[in-house]
């Protein structure tokens, strides 16, 4: 049985003060499965709500900020609930321990997990210093009403939190505290600063990389620069001739330098004479990859999906068309490169490590560094710092187990860094897929039939998938999101993925699996949607409404047969979907008679797509024909980006907004760069041969448009306002130059 | 094959730093970048890549522009440099404050870089134009994605000054 106290307690902390611990649920990206929804045996706080008698009001929140405001946002939860002003909550990052089990970001789960506990723990609290004071007061509860951290009484009675908060303690946590409905909140909903601005303006945010100890050292590591290398031997003579280099040693990874400063140890690696074994991956060409993977999506993988006749229906029809879509390999290339600082002391039982890390997954850096040093868990402290850049690449912990191989060796604190070069080549990648998608239609253009194949190479980066996860239907739907739950009804439906292996490390990536699908499939929906001679906002809506004779809540005609509750969740996406997609029709009139003409050497084009979580994003691309800016530039530039999104209840409009402005230009950095390979190594190891979004790329005009919904829960944001931008952009190209672009990334000579 | 080991003799080079005159000790190699990080502390300056490319590293020289990386102790002798740390006691300076207005930061860590680069076209340019504006900022990278709200930024302060 659920009840309150398996997500709220409360105690009173030492020197007076009020402490609500709250749980957060397990992260499922860190922990690579959704947590049960079964009640745990004993509640664990993993969250805490502290109001000091002093006053100070300290959020204890485990989520890491990379940049999607998460602290911010969280804060402004609680501050809601508490009837506080967000400036007076302080947060306190929480380091992995027994109570902090779960402290993972990522899944853009951070704002649904934490807001009904953050609501509650917020709500609780309140509710408990109105307790306070109406019996400190010996009034009626309904007499005292909160403000600004301060209850007020009849007449000129008020106290601050701060001075209730010891008396508070000690009632009982309410079973059912009353949370604040839309209408009454007054910081959810508002745009606020971000928490952290200050800090970053002034160069006061301490990042991975900012970690300073006395006495440190600085290491870099050589490592084999092909697939699968690893060490034969190594000459360290020169490298320990470098000013300032203080040893260098071999760890499981290749050859660690340790140096007083950064560049010494930088500078000592360039000494290094060492010898590589070939390795497993030695000649890998991923442009022969590429090709294996075009002829592997001709063949019939494992199938995913099955609906009606699946792909069997395409043979009767008359109308068919197919098209094959490729997408590439791509690194994060994160500003702030991987880094981990590590501190081994003691001997024996007395061992201890202590870690600071910019993670996205705290606990596993716990538990991966103490299993590679002997230890318990409860003797590897970890410090959780700013995040310059997570993307997925940062629930790895590759980096920090390297760390820790590091500091056993060597007495003093030492921060590990990976350089650009480091960070690019040796990381994990978004992994590069071919999708092969085909449809028959009637004389009208209706879709009767879709068969959606991909091939491409699931995780295994953090751990193998076994050879029966590699046949299991199941594990390789899970691997293709945008692809089996494709939001357009179709009767007869077919997926399937076929695996082909490639020894590049494959690993969570920003959206991890949905970019390449919905690129192909919001692509090749246009391509139909062109035959049809549709627009391809109608084309789309069209495919998303109920068909005749299945009620909706719109016309309220029961169904014949009753829907499972999946079938009402994938009907209530698609009417959400179809929502976004008119929005956009009608904020840009584009596709409509008579409004938005488009201009000479002008294209447009629309992508859409529900993510996992429900969040629905359309966008809405304009581009232009423009000469290239720089040698390898496109023939193009963007005009105009029109974003609609329903991201359910909007805790910051503008933190809304800066998360779709980083959504297009991720997507964007993804539709012209890319990570090659070449003889088993990485041939983009910098940020100019890895091209990314700059400057010179901003659209002249982005506007973003937010949908009002009565939904109580927020969706996420980070992931969902990835994918559906690529094929925006492809589909409007394919209007501007009158062919389809089919290849990611583009390249110049697909203008040619 | 290893090139041949730098002779990097520790040095002396004098400098100003946000004010205040510096004596750096250190191999004449040594670039500024490290030093500013690793010998002093001062890690408002990033590191992203060494080589020039992202901008990260970016601070004030006089009143250009220049990648911290790429200027070695020796170089920076008798020159005045400002890091983000100097820019402002309490981080008031007219494009921190836009910065803040305008919400442009998420991640953050190339922010330093792209408010010192704004600050040096600022110096050389008052009303500067959308080109000088592009080419100035062409050298950073953002992953984030926050150069639309750096253009508005921009925008501010030139709106906002007298």
């Amino acid at each position: 049985m659920s009840t309150r106290r398996d997500f709220l307690v409360g105690s009173a902390v030492a020197g007076g003060g009020l402490l609500l611990g709250l749980r957060l649920p397990v992260n499922a990206a860190e922990r690579g499965s959704p947590e049960s929804n079964a009640p745990a045996s004993s509640f664990r706080p993993n969250a805490w709500l502290r109001i000091a008698a002093g006053g100070g009001i300290v959020l204890v929140v485990g989520r890491s900020e990379m940049g999607q405001g998460v602290r911010t946002a969280l804060a402004k939860i609680v501050a809601e609930e508490l009837d506080v002003d967000l400036a007076q909550v302080e947060l306190e990052q929480a380091s992995p321990s027994a109570e902090y089990d779960d402290l993972g970001t990522g899944g853009s789960s951070s704002m649904s997990d934490g807001w009904m506990p953050l609501r509650q723990a917020g709500a609780a609290a309140r509710a408990m210093l109105l307790g306070a004071a109406a019996r400190r007061w010996e009034v009626s509860v309904d007499a005292c009403r909160t403000a600004a951290g301060r209850v007020h009484g009849p007449g000129d009675r008020s106290a601050s939190y701060g001075e209730l908060a010891a008396e508070a303690a000690h009632a009982r946590v309410p079973f059912s505290p009353v949370l604040k409905s839309a209408a009454q909140r007054k910081t959810i909903g508002q745009p606020s600063p971000r928490f952290d601005g200050p800090a970053i303006v002034t160069g006061r945010a301490l990042y991975g990389l900012d970690v300073r100890r006395p006495g440190m050292l600085f290491a870099v590591v050589a490592r084999p620069p092909r697939f699968g290398g690893s060490l034969r031997s190594f000459d360290a003579a020169r490298a320990l001739a470098f000013p300032g280099v203080r040893a260098c040693f071999a760890i499981p990874s290749g050859v660690a330098v340790i140096a007083e400063s950064t560049w010494s140890a930088i500078s000592g690696r360039d000494q290094l004479a060492i010898e590589w074994t070939e390795g497993t991956g030695p000649s890998f060409e991923s442009a022969a990859h590429h090709a294996r993977l075009a002829s592997a999506v001709e063949e019939s993988g494992v199938t995913t999906r099955k609906d009606g006749r699946g792909r069997a229906a395409l043979a009767a029809a008359a109308l068919r068309h197919h098209a094959v879509y490729a997408y590439p390999f791509a690194a994060h290339g994160a500003v702030e490169p991987v880094n981990s600082t590590a501190h081994v002391t003691g001997e024996r039982s007395g061992r201890k490590c202590e870690i600071w890390a910019a993670t996205q997954a705290p606990n596993t850096v716990q538990t991966k560094c103490a299993e590679a040093l002997g230890l318990k868990p409860s003797a590897v402290t970890v410090h959780v710092t700013l995040i310059g850049g997570g993307f997925g690449r940062r629930l790895g912990v590759d980096f920090n187990v390297e760390s820790v191989e590091i500091a056993r060796q060597v007495a003093e604190p030492v921060q590990l860094l990976w350089t650009r070069d480091d960070d690019l080549a040796h990381g994990y990648f978004q992994a590069a897929a071919a999708h092969r998608l085909e449809a028959a239609c009637d004389g009208s253009g209706r879709i009767l039939a879709w068969d959606h194949r991909k091939a491409s190479t699931p995780h295994n980066a953090r751990s193998k998938p076994s050879a029966a996860e590699l046949a299991d239907a199941e594990y390789l739907a899970d691997s293709s999101w945008g692809v089996t739950d494709n939001p357009y009804l179709v009767a007869d439906f077919e997926s399937s993925y076929r695996v082909v292996d490639s020894p590049v490390p494959i690993g969570p990536w920003r959206a991890v699996f949905a970019p390449s699908s919905v690129f192909a499939r919001e692509s090749f929906i246009d391509e139909l949607a062109a035959f049809g001679h549709r627009a391809p906002v109608d084309f789309r809506r069209e495919l998303l409404a109920e068909p005749e004779g299945v009620s909706s809540r719109a016309n309220g005609v029961r169904a014949a047969v009753p829907a499972t509750p999946d079938e009402l969740r994938r009907r209530g996406r698609r009417e959400r979907l179809s929502g976004a997609l008119e929005r956009l029709a009608t904020v840009t009139g584009w596709w409509r008679e008579g409004t938005a003409a488009l201009p000479p050497d002008h294209g447009r084009g629309v992508a859409a797509d529900v993510f996992h979580t429900g969040t629905c994003v359309a966008y809405g691309v304009e581009v232009q024909r423009a000469a290239p800016l720089r040698p390898g530039d496109l023939p193009f530039g963007i005009a105009r980006v029109v974003a609609v999104v329903d991201c359910g209840v909007v805790i910051d409009p503008d933190g809304v907004a800066q998360q779709v402005e980083s959504g297009i230009f991720w997507s964007l950095s993804n539709a012209f760069g890319e990570s090659t390979f070449e003889n088993g190594r990485l041939r983009e190891t910098n940020l100019e041969t890895f091209r990314v979004a700059r400057y010179r790329h901003l659209p002249e005009a982005i506007e973003i448009h937010i949908v009002d919904t009565a939904e109580e829960r927020p969706r996420g944001l980070g992931e969902p306002v990835v994918s559906p931008f690529a094929p925006a952009l492809a589909n409007a190209l394919a209007q501007l130059f009158g062919r389809r672009f089919r290849r990611l990334p583009l390249r110049p000579e697909d203008f040619a | 094959m290893p090139q041949e080991v730098p002779s990097p003799v520790p040095a002396r080079f004098a400098f100003t730093l946000n004010g205040q005159s510096r004596e750096a000790r250190g191999p004449r190699d040594l670039p500024l970048l490290w030093y500013l990080r690793d010998t002093l502390g001062l890690t408002g300056t990033k590191f992203g890549c060494g080589k020039g490319i992202c901008g990260a590293c970016t601070v004030v020289e006089g009143s250009t522009a220049v990648r911290a990386c790429q200027v070695t102790i020796e170089q920076a002798s008798g020159k005045n440099y400002t890091t983000i740390e100097g820019l402002s006691p309490d981080g008031t300076h007219p494009v921190q404050r836009a910065w803040l207005a305008e919400n442009v930061a998420q991640c953050g860590y190339c922010q330093p870089g792209m408010i010192l680069e704004v600050v040096a076209l600022l110096l050389r340019d008052a009303r500067p134009g959308a080109s000088e504006i592009a080419s100035a900022l062409d050298g950073h990278v953002c992953r984030c994605g926050s150069y639309p709200r750096i253009r508005k930024a921009i925008e501010r302060v030139v709106h906002e000054q007298p």
